[in-house]
């Protein structure tokens, strides 16, 4: 493992009018780690997310993948330079289908995107096979992606943003929107082809059954800012955090 | 030999027999068809492929009609030469023009896009109108004809199967490619699209320029063979029309505006002779359309065979 982090937020901020949505946020990832963002509602993930994946623009703060800047680049940049990410809200390409949605992050990859004249219908579908097969979607890859169940389209989500392979993956709300056992699966998944793929990921997450079941260490927000941090044994025992987030939950 | 194969030599022996059929008169008819059919598939290519709703395609159409006739009138050239550079200039300026409305332009979305090209073509409308010393102005460009034999209408209309079929056959290319596939994914989730690596503005930009470009090839076969261009061919009205044309045909098809365009323009044909109601005629049409067949003719076609 090289010293560098994977992943390193330094004193991040974003106003929204009167509203300091973050205060300077510091965070550090390491490669291999599957981190959790916990907080509150309000407390800024989703804007931390945003702010670091070139979806809006930080007022000030750095944020580096593999030591490099990467701090307000368009997210076509970070996709090209390893970071893929999922959203909160579903976001898949709904009227192709799903071979096709992988189909087309794979040509994007591959740099392939301004091909004009070559026939795109068996280019990399092999490869997309692959990886629906991956997430548990082998079955109907003709099928459009806005006609699959909420759990499925969520594993196509993950198979486009995999088809990128990415160094980094950037989760926002994977289970949002999921019954608490299907949520369990779901993240399982994810952890499971991080592993076998040497990805590093970084979610948010509501579900504590959720984040105590994959993650390798978690960060707490609060009011835009970081409360807590460490193991989850370490997260759990910290008597702030029982205070403003688990406290409110249990 | 499959069905699509049956139906693509059917249609290509009736296009090439076509003439041999036909009086001189539904023989230009036949020649705006292409035309037009060029002009609304490029437009479709915009919309149903690129989600990209422009209100002024027309613009390109028009350039590309502009294009010609200062080519064949004023560019000093022997007739034949003007004639056999006509393509490639047409489409080069509508390509120029293109880009800079595109550039503006395709940094909104949605009804901003609209705005923003419906904007440039009110300019260039202008430009078409005030520029007298070069466009004629109000009078429009009159008497242009193709060289030689080209200026007999059944001879003209190979010809511009001939381009028509060729630039259509282009356009079917770049939508199966991974270009077009790209350009699918853009309209179904745009912020999707860049976090798969691409750069959305571009795309949409080079969309833009290549659709405007045939429109402009569109309208540069069109002015050879009806003789003559007017500022109207760039006013905002007339932009409506590839926009009826590909929902006419259907918009999910790559060739329903095709379709579109041949049963608009032959209805305009048969009804504005018989009536000077035509443009209520259109809106009937329009209503029954959007009400009952939301995906076109071809949506219907398609029904009926399932």
């Amino acid at each position: 493992m090289s010293a560098e982090p994977i992943l390193r937020v330094e004193s991040l901020a974003k106003r929204f009018g009167g509203l300091q949505a973050l205060g300077g946020v510091d965070l550090s990832v390491e490669r291999g780690e599957f981190r959790a963002i916990i907080g509150p509602n309000g407390a800024g993930k989703s804007t931390f997310f945003n702010t670091m994946t070139g979806l809006l623009r930080p007022d000030s703060g750095r944020v580096s993948f593999e030591g490099r800047e990467i701090t307000g680049e368009p997210p076509h940049i970070l996709a090209r330079k390893g970071v893929g990410r999922t959203f909160q809200i579903t976001s898949v390409f709904h009227d192709l289908s799903a071979l096709e949605n992988v189909q087309v992050s794979l040509l994007a990859h591959a740099r392939r995107a301004w091909s004009l004249w070559q026939r795109a219908r068996t280019l990399y579908a092999e490869r997309a096979r692959e990886l629906l097969e991956l997430v548990g979607l082998g079955k109907n890859p003709g099928r459009l992606a806005g006609t699959l169940a909420h759990g499925d389209q969520k594993r196509l989500e993950l198979a486009i943003a995999l088809a990128g392979e990415p160094r980094l993956l950037l989760l926002d709300e994977p289970t949002a929107g999921m019954a608490a056992q299907e949520r369990i699966e779901s993240i399982t998944l994810v952890h499971r082809v991080a592993s076998e793929l040497g990805l590093s990921c970084v979610f948010t997450e509501h579900d504590m059954a959720v984040v105590f079941a994959v993650a390798t260490r978690i960060t707490v927000m609060h009011q835009g800012r970081v409360l807590a941090e460490g193991t989850p044994a370490e997260v759990r025992a910290r008597p702030e955090v029982q205070q403003v987030y688990l406290g409110e939950t249990a | 030999m499959s069905r699509p194969a049956l139906l693509a030599l059917g249609a290509g022996i009736s296009a090439l027999a076509l003439p041999l059929a036909l009086s001189d008169f539904w023989i230009f008819i036949a020649i705006e068809v292409l035309a037009f059919s060029l002009y609304a598939v490029s437009f479709n290519v915009l919309l149903g492929y690129g989600g990209m709703l422009s209100f002024g395609h027309a613009a390109f159409f028009g350039v590309g009609g502009y294009a010609a006739a200062l080519l064949v009138k004023k560019a000093g050239l022997s007739a034949g030469l003007a004639f056999a550079l006509l393509p490639i200039v047409a489409m080069a300026i509508s390509a120029v023009v293109a880009a800079v409305v595109g550039f503006f332009s395709v940094r909104r979305s949605g009804i901003y896009f609209a705005m923003l090209t419906f904007a440039f073509q009110m300019l260039l409308y202008t430009v078409a109108l005030k520029a007298t010393g070069l466009t004629g102005g109000d009078d429009g460009m009159t008497g242009l004809k193709p060289p030689g034999m080209l200026a007999q209408p059944f001879v003209y209309y190979y010809f511009a199967l001939a381009v028509v079929v060729a630039a259509l056959y282009v356009l079917f290319r770049l939508v199966s490619s991974p270009f077009g596939y790209t350009l699918r994914a853009l309209r179904s989730n745009a912020r999707r699209v860049q976090y798969v690596g691409v750069d959305v503005r571009a795309h949409q930009l080079a969309t833009f320029v290549i659709t405007g470009a045939f429109a402009g090839l569109a309208g540069a076969v069109f002015a050879l063979s009806s003789g003559n261009v007017f500022p109207g061919w760039l006013n905002w009205t007339a932009s409506a029309t590839p926009i009826v044309m590909a929902v006419l045909g259907g918009v999910h098809t790559f060739l329903g505006p095709a379709l579109g365009a041949a049963v608009y323009v032959v209805l305009e044909v048969l009804i504005s002779g018989r009536t000077e109601y035509w443009p209520l005629a259109m809106g009937v049409i329009i209503l029954v359309l959007v009400l009952l067949m939301p995906n076109g003719l071809t949506g219907l076609l398609q029904r009926k065979t399932a």
